[in-house]
């Protein structure tokens, strides 16, 4: 047998091993460009003390974890009593500050109000511009900011058990233990 | 109780599919299995698809799949497309269409081959059957339910799925995918048995010839869908998804024409067993892609892994053995080539490379991403540039092959003759393909000359051909007019394409009420725009008065609808179509005082590229004509 006539199995059997490998791979995550850099600057009104605003200097000084979210989004929805979760832990050593994204913020005071105020602060994105500059195309999604505003990860979809208790809580703690 | 009945329907498929591969061994025994087993099948499968729509037309919302995929207030029509809307039911559609396929081969052209060939050929598409609904039942069933039952109107059918395309699309395009299993367990069978004759090759030819009309007809479906909803004005995407059906088309459109070698010269057995697997291998590779979630794309449907290691493991095992076959006996296949270098023969074996070749660009830059992250270098995408770029050089050569190979003859062909032959069309269309749009008033661009240079080689030398039939025998053959059609279709095709990539406009403005922009000469006046309701949207209607300099005016309404039960917004637009040119428009998003941002497009030539496609189809029917009147006389 020539091994000529083999050359079609071994070019099948590359393409099954790269496809095999690539079933393990998540194609929908799209590492952030932002990465590593810091948080595109915005100064936008604050939903929870009316007549302030809400800048990237507040992220200053601590971890911080910034979640895009609305009123419209089902997923932000499932999302939140989540949050409420590690919000309100005894110890948690983070500030949660929320992005309210194209959204209306009456809507979603009152949002806030029925199902409980998970975030620290949230800043009204009213036209979507700022979430534009931070890369978002969806919600939810949530960065995480390091002490000196620097965007270290960014979470695509719903924050779970799962995601938090393997990526992002040891994040955290790792950035709180940076200089 | 009609989702149970599916899914026990869906067991008695699968143990017929069983009896069905392995209907050789009851034939030793003098017992035929195969129509019994393959009608069996047929008949249960279609229950189970007709179980699914039921289940649908119900509403029956604890069915998980419907309640996925359906909503209360879905119009009928949809709910009966929406049966194949997701990935559990369009795998239902496959296997429905396989068995469909199997059933047809064994009525229309059962007597033509030795029992025992056409045994081995049933009990092949039995065991590819067996899989597939294996993979249906085990890892995709569209009939599991919800416990407890939750009152849900159901999440709905994805609103650009919402759509005519919906209904004919998908099985057109498996009618194409799922009918190559047809020529790969020919293929399979004819290795196993180490013969490979006419009649072997004048039995298979419908069965790929009606696949091949069937997915050039789904791929044309496919981007007229994609150019009405989607709402970018662009016809073809290169998305994986997309190459996926087309790599199928080109590998088949390759064993069309090796067949007919192996058919009248025999010679390139090889070849065309090569062909029958790769194309098969390519329709299964496309399946797994669509499926698996391996690649983003705007067709892949939320995917869980299993489906995906399931399939690969399917796709290794029936495709690793077809060509762990192909090399253990492709030698018995092997002769000496008797034709000279310039003949039809050597036209045909350099058609089959560059098709392949195509193949293999389109292939690299759709897996290419996946290569990369599989080896964790980078994650990129590989978009339109690329293919645009590659693609045009590979399959130039090919449309000037078109245009000769017809007049060359089988065996040897004198250059010269040939030159003496073809000298006048190709003096004609290098000067029509510069000349043509001057004269049309269209300004002068390299790609839309070399396009209608290249359009018109093809249609003057086919036309030429067939005036010479017609000279000679006052009669053109079923054979030579589905030659002719097919080839004039792809010239058509050719020019489409061309002519609108170069002479497109395309604006993007703000407009308020009364307020008129002008666009390749089109004057677009914003009559009003209201909110009106469809039955499970809600919309921003707009209608404009399009009218050139004074002329009729014509109205187009676009609407920007925002669907029930998803947030997600569709621009649906509005179009104005003639043979010449399309005027496409699309809503964007409000502006303040009621100004809103629209997308207008001028699309000269857009019909050509899907009347091409269409004209393949055509081409198709006459062959298959031809492969009928074969029969009457044999």
């Amino acid at each position: 047998m020539k091994i000529r006539f083999l050359l079609p199995l071994l070019l099948f059997m590359v393409v099954i091993g790269i496809l095999g490998r690539g079933l393990r791979l998540h194609p929908n995550v799209i590492p952030s460009p932002l990465i590593n850099h810091p948080a595109p600057a915005f100064a936008l009104p604050s939903m929870l003390h009316t007549g302030e605003t809400t800048t990237d200097k507040n992220f200053l000084g601590h971890v911080t974890l910034v979640n895009v979210w609305a009123t419209w989004c089902y997923a932000c929805a499932q999302e939140h009593p989540f949050l409420l979760e590690i919000s309100t832990a005894p110890q948690r050593d983070f500030m949660l500050y929320g992005l309210n994204y194209k959204d209306d913020p009456a809507k979603a005071r009152d949002w806030l109000k029925q199902h409980g105020n998970p975030y620290q602060q949230i800043a009204i994105d009213e036209t979507g511009d700022t979430a534009i500059n931070w890369g978002v195309y969806g919600s939810p999604e949530t960065f995480v900011l390091d002490k000196k505003g620097i965007i270290r990860y960014k979470q695509t979809g719903p924050i779970t058990q799962e995601v938090w208790a393997q990526t992002l809580k040891p994040l955290i703690e790792k950035l709180r233990n940076e200089a | 109780m009609v989702p149970e009945l599916g899914n026990f329907a869906l067991i008695i498929a699968l143990a017929f599919a069983l009896i069905q591969a392995f209907s050789p061994v009851a034939s030793r025994v003098r017992v035929t299995l195969n129509y019994p087993a393959v009608l069996g099948q047929f008949v249960f499968l279609s229950f189970a698809m007709l179980c699914l729509i039921a289940s649908f037309l119900q509403n029956d919302m604890s069915v998980v799949y419907v309640q996925e995929h359906s909503h209360r207030l879905l119009p009928f029509m949809y709910r009966v497309g929406a049966a194949w809307g997701g990935h559990e039911g369009s795998l239902l559609l496959w296997c429905l269409i396989l068995c469909g396929w199997t059933l047809a081969l064994l009525i229309f052209s059962g007597k033509e081959l030795a029992v025992m060939t056409i045994s081995r050929i049933i009990s092949l598409l039995g065991f590819i059957s067996t899989g597939f609904i294996s993979f249906l039942f085990f890892t995709s069933d569209p009939f599991r339910r919800i416990f407890p039952l939750t009152p849900a109107a159901g999440e709905d059918l994805t609103p650009v799925l919402q759509d005519p395309g919906l209904i004919f699309h998908p099985p057109m395009l498996y009618l194409g995918y799922v009918g190559f299993a047809i020529a790969f367990a020919f293929a399979i069978c004819a290795l196993i048995e180490g013969k490979l004759d006419k009649n072997w090759a004048q039995t298979l030819r419908p069965w790929v010839i009606m696949p091949w009309s069937f997915l050039s007809m789904g791929i044309v479906l496919g981007s007229w869908w994609a150019y009405r909803e989607l709402g970018w004005g662009g016809w073809w995407f290169w998305d994986p998804v997309e190459n996926a059906s087309l790599l199928p088309w080109l590998s088949a459109t390759a064993l069309l024409h090796a067949l007919i070698v192996s058919e009248k010269r025999n010679a390139f057995k090889g070849w065309t067993l090569l062909l029958a697997i790769v194309t098969f291998t390519l329709s299964l590779l496309g399946t797994f892609l669509v499926r698996s979630g391996v690649l983003v794309s705007v067709h892949t449907f939320a995917s869980d892994p299993t489906r995906g290691v399931f399939l690969l493991a399917y796709l290794a095992l029936v495709i690793g053995g077809a060509f762990v076959c192909y090399g253990v006996r492709i030698k018995h296949f092997y002769h000496p080539p008797a034709f000279e270098l310039f003949s039809r023969e050597t036209l045909l074996l350099i058609n089959s490379v560059i098709l392949l070749t195509a193949v293999a660009t389109i292939s690299l830059g759709t897996l290419y991403p996946i290569v990369l992250d599989a080896l964790d270098l980078e994650k990129i995408s590989v978009g339109a540039p690329y293919f645009n770029l590659v693609f045009l050089p590979v399959i130039l050569p090919l449309l000037l092959l078109m245009g000769i190979a017809p007049h060359v003859n089988w065996h040897n062909q004198s250059f010269k003759a040939l030159w003496k032959k073809l000298r006048g069309v190709f003096l004609l269309c290098v000067s029509g393909g510069i000349a043509l749009p001057l004269l049309a008033g269209f300004e002068f661009k390299w790609l839309a000359s070399l396009g209608l240079a290249f359009a018109l080689w093809i249609m003057l030398a086919t036309g030429q051909y067939a005036y010479q039939l017609w000279q000679q025998r006052k009669s053109v053959s079923w054979q030579n007019a589905a030659m002719i059609v097919a080839h004039l279709g792809i010239a058509v095709l050719a020019l489409g394409i061309t002519l609108n990539k170069a002479y497109s406009e395309e604006r993007q403005v703000k407009i308020s009420p009364h307020e008129t922009v002008i666009l390749a000469g089109y004057q677009f006046t914003l009559e009003k725009i209201a909110e009106t309701r469809g039955p499970n949207f809600k919309s921003e209607t707009a209608t404009f008065r399009v009218q050139k300099n004074q002329g009729t005016p014509h109205y187009l309404t676009a609407q920007q609808r925002i669907y029930d039960s998803h947030e997600q917004s569709l621009s649906k637009p509005g179009i104005i179509a003639n043979v010449w040119r399309d005027l496409y428009l699309a809503l964007g998003a409000p502006l303040d005082n009621g100004a809103w941002s629209v997308r207008i497009y001028y699309k000269p030539f857009v019909r050509w590229i899907w009347s091409g496609g269409f004209m393949l189809l055509i081409g198709g029917f006459l062959s298959l004509m031809n492969s009928l009147s074969l029969r009457r006389k044999a």
